[in-house]
């Protein structure tokens, strides 16, 4: 298994670096430069080439290339255009922000799709089939940014507002204003608040295509004659589902985890834009707006080392949920 | 007793979860760990400082004030390097001082400079700067500070945003001469606003940044991560892209104003419209900077905000770019203009929160020239008659007009994707021209692309492009208009007229208001004679503010103007 990986990670090494290397040129010959930002009345032409010198614009592509993979090799991702700051010190600073977003949403997206789709499966051609099939396909269907303004009208707004809910939800930000004033309990029920809507936002329409994909999976398995056997020996309905027809209906869903990062990540674009949430994806977008060259392939890059590992995960976890599968 | 294995997996995920939440993404313990080194130093000087320091008391001292904006605070603290507009007036209000600041007639008021005395014959302008302000680490601030500030602004290698502010200051670093430590003198050529650098540009810390070579000023985490100021708030935290945080100096000078009363003043990053009006509706800000105007009903019927609305310093207008031969002709641009109501674009994209414009000089400004306001009113029969002199006549059936050589008078009104309220206005200026035989097709460009097109001195791929634009408080349109910036970036337009050229040289030197203001009017009629820009209007700035903040004042030198009187009745405060 151990040998598996690294060669998984080894394999993975030539990928990252060519994405980085396609990446690099998409944007360096992009129409549009990071200084020509800077122009403005009584910004003198001379102020603005300064600056093209001094973030190295003034050098030819080839030669930019070279000295960005040299010093990418060695962990230096350079200064970022637009926040005046090592890129490497702005990821290390977001990057978490993400990772708290994306895997609170597919924890979420998988265990509210799996369970959903458990029930649809049982109860096949029932009302509540129906009506969870017109929900999944509702949320599956709709813009994860007016769901996501939905959400802030709805738990936020009027929840506080109008209908004065006991609960609700802040709008924007990971934490309140006043968190460092808060208990150490009170400051993780902030933090978890926080989370709630932008996490739903993602986790909605990746749960209602993970409970349509865990709905036929567990129909084929449910009919098969080793859950009639389960059942003949007198085993409770809910040891059947969840130990012997779960486990085997799962290995397609698995496949899901490894397709839904990068659509997990590209999501984050949006709703960390509307939830003001200080992560991977809004920073992508702005650097690339401020063409902030260093910002948009450092981040590039740690998209595409994610996507790689993702992946890495959700073969490993076939052989978690399928005993059948080994790799050596 | 035994917990079932089941439980205990439980319990150990759900205090991995916990863990998970604080742990990951917690910014204070990100910061500590990873402050550079110069920040490690710096910042414990300051808390030290402020230490010895007694709160102000009083039944005003107190509280948290959000404020919420769609951008970040790019370049944060450091004056030298960044021209971004929000940033500026952290560090002019907030953070650091400038030399001067101007009252509410745009005259020149002390502030880090007691007093000053310009000598236009000899040349000297020579600042006496006050004794009782110290950098927040305690360091007293000099006129070192001011000269530095002054070098490192006029060296190319720092790529100061408004070099040619200097151009009046002869001999570069010659330029400088520190009498002692409160007194600072320059040689300066003639000019119109020798102070008007001084009051845009806040001094910075020489002991702090001497070391640091120019060029590598833009990158240096004094601006991002510790800047340490000497103005009425201390810097606290830097979220990126979530928030700043400041809070009050407790030995700001009472002759300035003395110490704030907020205690914590908090600046958020919402880059959403929508949800900073939630944000503002449900009180979790304070105030919400620069709201759509299409939002200013929702705050104007909320029971717990109000809408302020304000000058600024900005104007809307699309750049006609006279190299194309069919905008070559005065009288079709003026054409342009005469064919579209401006006052219809006011009402249906700024629901009436703003002044038609004329010219580039904004209603507050004294130079401002009122008798114009009936030259260019919507007129499309004289706009069909202009283009009839011009040689552009209606030949064929699709009602678009023709040169007489059958060249259509179709031209491209372009502007950055994304922006609603520009896309707004060149489709209305499609279906208005469209009525006077002129064809118009709106196109959306990617920012970057956008500005580059028409910046390139070598490119200018465009026939015109909305845009807008922020003036200073010294309204100069050298840059835009005279015929020695044509191949400059800023020279869009690419009209060259002699005229402009004597008022725009003599402009830049006429010190006396009464003086200027006849050179001044004259330069905007001959601005509407020409016709480079269709100029539409001067916004005025929003903002939605919170019942509860009081003392909130605004106008055209800003919105923080008077962020060191803002206080929160004790009864509606946050926990500090």
């Amino acid at each position: 298994m151990v040998g598996y990986i690294v060669r998984r990670l080894l394999a993975a090494i030539p990928l990252v670096l060519g994405v980085a290397t396609i990446v690099f040129f998409v944007v360096h010959l992009a129409p549009g430069d990071p200084a020509s930002l800077y122009i403005a009345p009584g910004v003198s032409p001379e102020a603005v080439e300064q600056v093209r010198q001094n973030m190295g614009l003034d050098r030819p592509v080839y030669e930019r290339y070279v000295r960005w993979m040299g010093a990418m090799l060695q962990g230096d991702f350079g200064v970022s255009f637009s926040r005046n700051q090592p890129v490497r010190d702005v990821i290390v600073q977001i990057l978490p922000n993400t990772l708290l977003l994306s895997f609170s949403a597919l924890i979420l997206a998988f265990g509210a799709g799996i369970l959903i789709g458990v029930v649809q499966a049982v109860r096949q051609n029932s009302f509540t089939d129906g009506a969870l099939s017109v929900g999944s396909l509702f949320f599956y269907s709709m813009p994860s940014f007016w769901l996501a303004l939905m959400l802030i009208l709805v738990f936020s707004l009027y929840a506080r507002n109008v209908w004065g809910w006991p609960i609700w939800f802040p709008a924007s930000g990971m934490v309140s204003v006043d968190h460092h004033a808060m208990g150490a309990w009170e400051q993780v029920l902030d933090r978890a608040r926080h989370l709630v809507l932008p996490a739903v936002s993602l986790a909605l329409v990746l749960a209602a295509g993970v409970a349509r994909y865990t709905r036929g999976s567990m129909l084929e398995v449910i009919r098969q004659d080793y859950i009639r056997t389960a059942r003949a020996k007198g085993l409770p309905e809910r040891t059947v589902i969840f130990k012997h027809a779960l486990r085997n209906a799962l290995i397609p869903v698995v496949t899901l985890l490894g397709l839904y990062l990068p659509v997990l990540f590209s999501g984050t674009v949006v709703i960390e834009t509307v939830f003001a949430w200080p992560g991977m994806g809004k920073l992508m977008v702005d650097s690339i707006f401020q063409r902030d060259y260093p910002v948009v392939m450092a981040g590039a890059l740690v998209f595409a080392v994610m996507v790689v590992l993702g992946n890495l995960m959700a073969d490993l976890l076939y052989a978690a949920v399928d005993p059948r599968i080994r790799y050596e | 007793m035994r917990l079932p294995s089941s439980r205990i997996k439980a319990l150990a995920l759900a205090i991995l979860g916990c863990g998970f939440l604080v742990a990951c993404g917690d910014p204070d313990q990100r910061a500590l760990r990873d402050m550079p080194v110069f920040c490690q130093e710096v910042l414990p000087a300051v808390e030290a400082h402020m230490e010895r320091f007694d709160q102000p008391t009083g039944e005003r001292y107190g509280g948290t004030a959000v404020v919420g904006g769609l951008g970040e605070l790019t370049g944060g603290m450091n004056s030298l390097v960044t021209p971004e507009h929000m940033a500026r007036q952290h560090q002019e209000f907030m953070n650091l001082m400038t030399l001067v600041q101007v009252d509410g007639e745009l005259d020149y008021r002390p502030r880090l400079a007691r007093d000053w005395e310009f000598d236009p014959e000899v040349g000297e302008l020579t600042f006496h700067l006050r004794d009782d302000v110290f950098w927040h680490d305690g360091r007293p601030t000099t006129a070192h500070d001011v000269a530095f500030t002054y070098l490192r602004a006029a060296d190319p290698s720092t790529g100061f945003f408004s070099m040619s502010s200097w151009e009046p200051y002869v001999g570069g670093a010659d330029a400088v001469e520190v009498l002692d430590d409160h007194t600072v003198r320059f040689q300066v050529e003639p000019h119109a606003e020798p102070l008007e650098i001084w009051r845009l540009l806040a001094i910075m810390p020489r002991h702090l940044l001497e070391d640091v070579p120019p060029a590598e000023l833009r990158e240096h985490p004094y601006g991002t991560r510790c800047p340490v100021g000497n103005g009425p708030f201390v810097f606290q935290e830097h979220r990126p892209d979530a928030s700043w945080s400041f809070v009050r100096n407790p030995a700001f000078p009472d002759e300035l104003g003395g110490p704030p009363y907020l205690e914590r003043y908090v600046y958020r990053i919402i880059p959403e419209q929508g949800t900073l009006l939630t944000e503002l509706l449900t009180g979790s800000v304070d105030v919400y900077l620069a709201p759509n105007p299409d939002a200013s009903s929702r705050i104007q019927e909320h029971d717990g905000a109000r809408l302020l609305d304000f000058d600024f310093r900005e104007y809307v207008a699309v750049v006609w770019n006279s190299r194309r031969p069919e905008l070559q002709d005065p009288r079709v641009r003026r054409a342009l203009t005469l064919g579209v109501n401006r006052q219809e674009i006011i009402d249906a994209t700024l629901a009436g929160f703003g002044d038609v414009a004329n010219a580039g000089v904004p209603p507050f400004h004294w130079a401002h020239h009122a008798g114009l306001a009936d030259s260019l009113r919507h007129d499309p029969d004289e706009a069909r008659r202009l283009l009839d002199e011009a040689g552009w006549m209606v030949r064929g059936a699709d009602g678009i007009r023709e040169d007489p050589e059958g060249r259509p008078l179709e031209i491209t009104v372009s502007y950055n994707m994304g922006n609603q309220q520009r896309q707004d206005i060149a489709q209305i200026m499609q279906s208005q021209l469209a009525q006077i035989g002129v064809g118009v097709q709106p196109d959306g460009v990617e920012w970057g692309t956008f500005v580059g097109e028409m910046t390139s001195p070598d490119r200018r791929n465009f026939d015109g492009a909305v845009l807008s634009i922020i003036t200073a408080l010294h309204v100069s349109d050298y840059d835009q208009f005279h015929s020695t910036s044509v191949d400059q970036p800023m020279g869009l337009s690419g009209v060259v007229d002699e005229e402009l050229d004597q008022l725009l040289d003599t402009l830049q030197v006429v010190v006396d208001r009464e003086e200027a203001i006849p050179l001044w009017h004259r330069y905007q009629e001959r601005v509407v004679a020409l016709q480079p820009y269709t100029y539409f209007f001067f916004p005025r700035r929003l903002a939605g503010v919170s019942e509860r903040l009081q003392g909130v004042e605004m106008d055209v030198r800003g919105d923080l103007m008077s962020v060191a009187d803002w206080w929160i009745p004790a009864q509606e405060r946050r926990r500090p």
